[in-house]
């Protein structure tokens, strides 16, 4: 919570400023009434009508000082609490993109969502009330007190007696409000993980005609989340109804011992009208009280998931030390050392003393089994993994010296799944490179082999491309990929078996405008053919490198690659 | 003035025109939409009417318990502690100990029952969301984000249930309030009252002030919000490309941009809507000063006692508060029916068209395209497939060739009926596929998809997919058919291993094997495969090639690979271009003729090979 809520000390003044505008109208109401009492008795009662007016418009004044004050105080509050959940939203994204995708694990993206919206939300509206309202009822309750006390000490101390009892069932049902409603924020994270995975699925769920299966799924996670909100809300409801409960018992205990000074003739009965008045104005706020409870419970609990968020230590540091080293030397060139790699929490190494070298402009082939762990292998490289043991040099560096930044932007990486984002084909090419012109949009396309497709929509480049292209064909997709990381211009490029999806014409085109590139290329291929065409094959199994060499020397050496050769009818058995 | 123009910086989200455009609405549709949001809101409501009852009932002896009680302590203070009588007031206060019980339980109950109909209210909402997803077409999940679909469900409905659970009880306990004080005012001095009520039309006017600004800004504020999600959806899902192409800096940006849109209008929404207590506690106190001085002139002449004045000036006060408070849960139901009318507005998207003659049928196996065409979108110029023609045998192995994008996944998605033709005719069995029950369609199909999706569950259940009612052995035996048997025997808890969101445990290729074993299981009458191999290495991929070949022997199968190797067995291979079928019979035929597919056969034997 704490933490949270350093996020408001910028906004320090206009909070202050805020709260001060409600004291200031605090101040005013509680005026009012005896500017009322005064209309009534000097003026009405003695049919006084300049009294009338002139209190009346005094009173007309106050009010007006209030209204202004609450207008104003509306522009701070709201200022303070927006700009607050702004800047919370922002660093909590900030933090996000600073994860490592080790560190996503820890929490699904639907929960990742649900903290960036509903959480804040939350947070946000109790900031807002804060300034606005909630101080009030607090300080209409003490200062009924405060005034009750000088009214008369000992009749007033039967108000507080119920107190400590109040004080401590508060702080237990703010721990278990806390509790209860981080376990309903926790469910509405599952409800977005089903929903999402349905979004992603839908055509697997209508082909296999799960719909109703699906719903049956939905509803389980949704009534669980109606049946924990149930609970966490009811629980809270006692609040309410136990605090005036109390504050009535007290209220009649000071009759009851009142009555009983009054006849023992200690007491004058305007104390007991007065206390009685009291008692019954700080009841009047209880509702708000509770309220408030509420409220502040249901914060903490976002608060808390926030907080987890905003304090995940991040596995890789983003090492800046970037010196002026010139690269140009080994421009490209890839060396693995000992690599061995095992997925954080996993069990078995998926990689284990990987080692060769890429020489600059070099075309590599990676081949292996399904599961091999290929593409694993690629993804060291940008270092979203760190190694287990052994180094990894790009370009006579070893990655974990290098700036994260600056690694990334030498290499183009295609993955395997092609995946796009919402906004036009242009955009999405220029994910490579934002600043390119569109020049350099064009020839990247057109070496993608896209250019010619892309030409075709009705509104070339400036078609619109749903979530994850939805409207493309896979290969488009992945020629758009392939187009994104050319732009790029890196000095590696890295493609994970993105040409699966494309006839075999166009993959020819596609490889014949790569091979005028200066790049290094790492290829995780299924074809020999395509390995062939490549200056080495690393051939890998369970992990381990098997075989290392030309496409030749492999015929020799491997039989896994001799095997590879006869199911693709490369070479006679 | 300039800060009230543009406090902090902020700037304005509605102009002049857009408030006038609001008012002259508000007249005609604007305020019918919201009557019919809140009725169709109340028809789910009411679904627990009992209940509901038995909360207003409750809410009107609390309402009453209320009153009696402070009424009872006056009667008391009079009666027997102004006389220290201790017996008479220890009879009161047994009285009163027993109302007090009875408002802290009769208000306990109320909010108890509330939050449960308030929450199954919310329940049902999403369930016939969802349900209704279910039924949509596929072409409706092209156009959104998936953020932004699922805002829908937790923002919009979030804003929807907290209303629901205060604002209902709220408002009936108010106008009970408000009811009773009028019916006390009106005997006590008709004349005064009707001066109390002059504040009325006032207050009416400041609220339209107000509520004409808030309304479009919450509904604003749920877009934003909606935009928001949706990019963060899309930004998390996608981190790995984000890295890859260091885009954080660009994300961050965009994401502010985002997120500013969202804080300018919650800015505006949230000041607009702090006006309204502010602006009916003056309005009260302007309410006073009248009754008062006007009250007192009446007085002078002899019209109203003063004795009527001083108690009429009290219950002039508690005339407004509920006043107070109705004019607040209105501002507050307008922020519901911001989010409800999201939340409805998806339900009222077109479900998959329905047609009267559809009918359950029992597949053959004859599959015919007959003068095919078909476009994505309406607006779209060109068809993605035209005047395609072909008819299948039952049992026959079809092969789509064709360069990517030439219209072969658009066939299979025909097929599983995922859209609707454009123009011309799908026929099964010489029966238009529109004229077939879409589900007793579906059962009998299995579809592989381009890419493999797998669920956040265990690797029993992603196979078990294809058929829920498989049972383990089953299961294990379609997995080893499908070659996966060994890899998932290597992961953590074999079966019951449960794979994570992005399926990081298993490579794509593994993927391709489960969902084959998920197809394998599904005992289809028309297979579907669309690259479902293409990320497997070709040695398991001849494997499992026996697996398909026997999956394939007896029903109707439709291949898309680009290996063509895969399709050697084909008995008939479809050649796509440009959304045209340009060649279509045997393979023996198609290279005889030396045709497209011929020369696809040559480039691909020849391949970099130059």
């Amino acid at each position: 919570m704490k933490e949270i809520f350093s996020y408001v000390r910028p906004y320090k003044w206009t909070a202050i400023f805020a709260l001060c505008l409600m004291l200031l109208e605090l101040f005013v109401e509680l005026v009012q009434p005896l500017i009322m009492a005064k209309i009534i008795d000097d003026g009405v009662r003695a049919q006084n009508h300049g009294m009338i007016m002139q209190w009346g418009a005094v009173l007309l004044g106050l009010s007006f000082v209030a209204f202004m004050a609450g207008i104003i105080n509306s522009y701070f509050s709201s200022h303070t609490a927006q700009s607050f959940s702004y800047d919370l939203r922002n660093a909590m994204f900030d933090k996000i993109q600073s994860f490592t995708l080790a560190t996503y694990q820890k929490f699904s993206t639907a929960s990742l969502i649900t903290r960036l919206t509903n959480d804040v939300t939350q947070v946000q509206t109790v900031l807002f009330m804060s300034l606005r309202i909630m101080l009030r009822a607090p300080l209409a309750v003490i200062g009924s007190i405060v005034m009750a006390f000088f009214v008369n000490a000992k009749l007033a101390l039967f108000l507080v007696i119920g107190a400590p009892i109040i004080f401590l069932f508060l702080i237990f049902m703010v721990a278990k409000g806390v509790s209860y409603f981080g376990r309903v924020q926790k469910r509405v994270d599952r409800l977005n993980r089903v929903l999402q995975e349905n979004l992603q699925a839908i055509r697997l769920v209508k082909a296999y005609l799960r719909g109703t299966y699906e719903s049956t799924r939905f509803d389980e996670v949704a009534s669980r989340l109606k049946f924990d909100t149930v609970k966490a809300l009811r629980i809270m409801e006692y609040i309410m109804p136990v605090l005036l409960f109390i504050m009535n018992m007290s209220l009649l205990a000071v009759i009851w011992f009142g009555t009983k000074q009054i006849a023992a003739g200690t007491t004058p009965l305007g104390d007991i009208v007065a206390i009685v008045n009291y008692a019954m104005r700080m009841t009047g706020s209880f509702s708000m009280f509770a309220f408030i409870i509420i409220f502040y419970a249901r914060a903490k609990a976002s608060a808390e998931r926030m907080a987890e968020v905003l304090s995940t230590e991040n596995e890789v540091e983003d090492t800046s030390f970037s010196e002026e080293i010139s690269h140009d030397m080994r421009y490209g060139e890839l060396t693995f050392e000992h690599v061995s790699f095992t997925y954080p929490g996993g069990e078995s190494p998926v990689l284990s003393d990987v080692n060769f070298q890429v020489k600059s402009g070099e075309k590599l082939a990676i081949m292996g089994a399904t599961g091999a762990g290929k593409s694993t292998l690629l993804q060291l490289i940008p270092r979203f993994y760190e190694v287990t043991a052994g180094r990894i040099l790009v370009e006579g560096r070893d990655v974990q010296q290098w700036d994260l930044q600056d690694l990334r932007e030498v290499i183009g990486y295609v993955p395997q799944q092609s995946l796009l984002f919402t906004g036009s084909i242009a955009d999405n090419v220029r994910w490579g490179d934002e600043h390119a012109e569109m020049d350099a949009v064009l020839q990247a396309t057109m070496q993608a082999q896209i250019h010619a497709s892309v030409e075709d929509f009705p509104n070339g480049y400036a078609t619109k491309v749903g979530q994850k292209g939805v409207n493309l064909s896979g290969g488009q997709k992945q020629r758009l990929s392939i187009a994104r990381a050319l732009l790029r211009r890196g000095h590696i490029l890295m493609l994970d078996d993105s040409t699966s999806a494309l006839d075999v014409k166009t993959e020819q085109a596609l490889w014949e405008a790569l091979s005028e590139e200066h790049a290094t290329m790492l290829v995780v291929t299924q074809k020999i053919r395509t390995a062939k065409g490549a200056d080495r094959i690393l051939l890998i199994d369970a992990g381990k490198v098997v075989a290392y060499g030309t496409h030749e020397e492999l015929l020799q050496t491997s039989t896994l690659y001799k095997k590879i050769a006869i199911s693709q009818q490369e070479v006679e058995e | 003035m300039g800060f009230f123009q543009k406090p902090f910086g902020y700037e304005p989200i509605l102009t002049k025109d857009d408030l006038q455009q609001v008012m002259k609405k508000k007249k005609g549709p604007r305020a019918s939409d919201w009557k019919s949001t809140l009725l169709r809101l109340w028809k789910i409501v009411d679904e627990q009417r009992a209940l509901l009852i038995v909360v207003l009932l409750l809410v009107m002896t609390s309402s009453i318990l209320a009153l009696v009680g402070p009424y009872l302590i006056g009667q008391m203070i009079d009666n027997y502690v102004m006389h220290g009588e201790l017996t008479g007031l220890g009879k009161g206060i047994v009285l009163l100990i027993g109302i007090y019980m009875l408002l802290a339980v009769s208000l306990f109950l109320q909010n108890f029952w509330m939050i449960g109909i308030a929450q199954q209210t919310i329940y049902r909402l999403r369930t016939s969301i969802f349900a209704h997803f279910q039924r949509l077409p596929i072409a409706f999940f092209d156009r959104r984000q998936h953020g932004e679909l699922m805002s829908r469900m937790t923002n919009d409905i979030e804003a929807v249930s907290s209303t629901l659970n205060s604002s209902f009880i709220q408002v009936f306990s108010s106008v009970l309030t408000l009811g009773g004080t009028v019916i006390i005012m009106l005997s006590l001095s008709p004349l005064l009252t009707i001066l109390t009520m002059t504040i009325i039309p006032i207050m009416f006017w400041a609220m339209r002030w107000i509520t004409r600004r808030t309304a479009p800004l919450f509904k604003e504020q749920q877009a934003a919000m909606g935009a928001l999600n949706g990019m963060i959806e899309e930004t998390i899902s996608g981190q790995r490309i984000v890295k890859a192409f260091s885009q954080e800096e660009r994300m961050k940006a965009e994401f502010q941009e985002k997120s500013l849109r969202l804080k300018r209008t919650g800015f505006w929404a949230q000041t607009y809507s702090g006006y309204i207590p502010k602006v009916m506690n003056f309005l009260n106190n302007m309410s006073f000063t009248i009754v008062a001085g006007i009250g007192g002139v009446l007085a002078l002449y002899g019209h109203v006692s003063i004795g009527v004045i001083v108690i009429f000036t009290e219950y002039a006060r508690q005339f407004t508060r509920p006043l107070n408070d109705l004019a607040n849960q209105f501002n507050t139901v307008l922020s519901a029916i911001a989010g409800a009318e999201r939340v409805f507005a998806l339900l009222d998207e077109q479900p998959e068209v329905e047609s009267a003659s559809e009918r359950k049928h029992q597949l053959l196996g004859h599959v015919a395209f007959k003068q095919v065409y078909f476009k994505y979108e309406q607006e779209e110029e060109s068809y993605t497939l035209k005047n395609v023609n072909f008819k299948v045998e039952p049992g026959q192995t079809v092969a789509l060739v064709g360069a990517t994008g030439a219209g072969k996944t658009t066939i299979l998605q025909l097929i599983a009926r995922f859209y609707e033709v454009t123009k011309g005719e799908v026929l099964f069995d010489g029966i238009n596929v529109q004229d077939i029950d879409r589900p007793s369609l579906r059962s009998q199909m299995a579809f592989v998809l381009q890419d493999p999706f797998l669920f956040e569950a265990s690797v029993r259940d992603n196979i078990r997919y294809g058929q829920l009612n498989a049972s383990d052995a089953a299961i294990e035996e379609a997995a080893k058919r499908a070659n996966a048997h060994d890899f998932i025997m290597k992961l953590k808890d074999g079966y019951d291993t449960i794979l994570a969101a992005d399926g990081r445990e298993i490579s794509q290729g593994q993927k391709q094997l489960l969902s084959i074993a998920r197809a394998l299981i599904a005992d289809p009458k028309i297979l579907l495969l669309d690259e479902a191999t293409s990320s497997i290495d070709t040695v398991t991929e001849m494997a499992i090639q026996e697996a398909l070949d026997t999956l394939m022997q007896g029903r109707t199968s439709f291949v898309i690979a680009h290996r063509l190797n895969t399709v050697h067995n084909a008995d008939m291979v479809l050649v796509m271009h440009k959304g045209e079928l340009v060649e279509a019979g045997s393979q023996q035929k198609l290279i005889e003729s030396g045709g497209l597919y011929a020369q696809m056969l040559h480039s691909s034997s020849h391949h970099l090979e130059e």
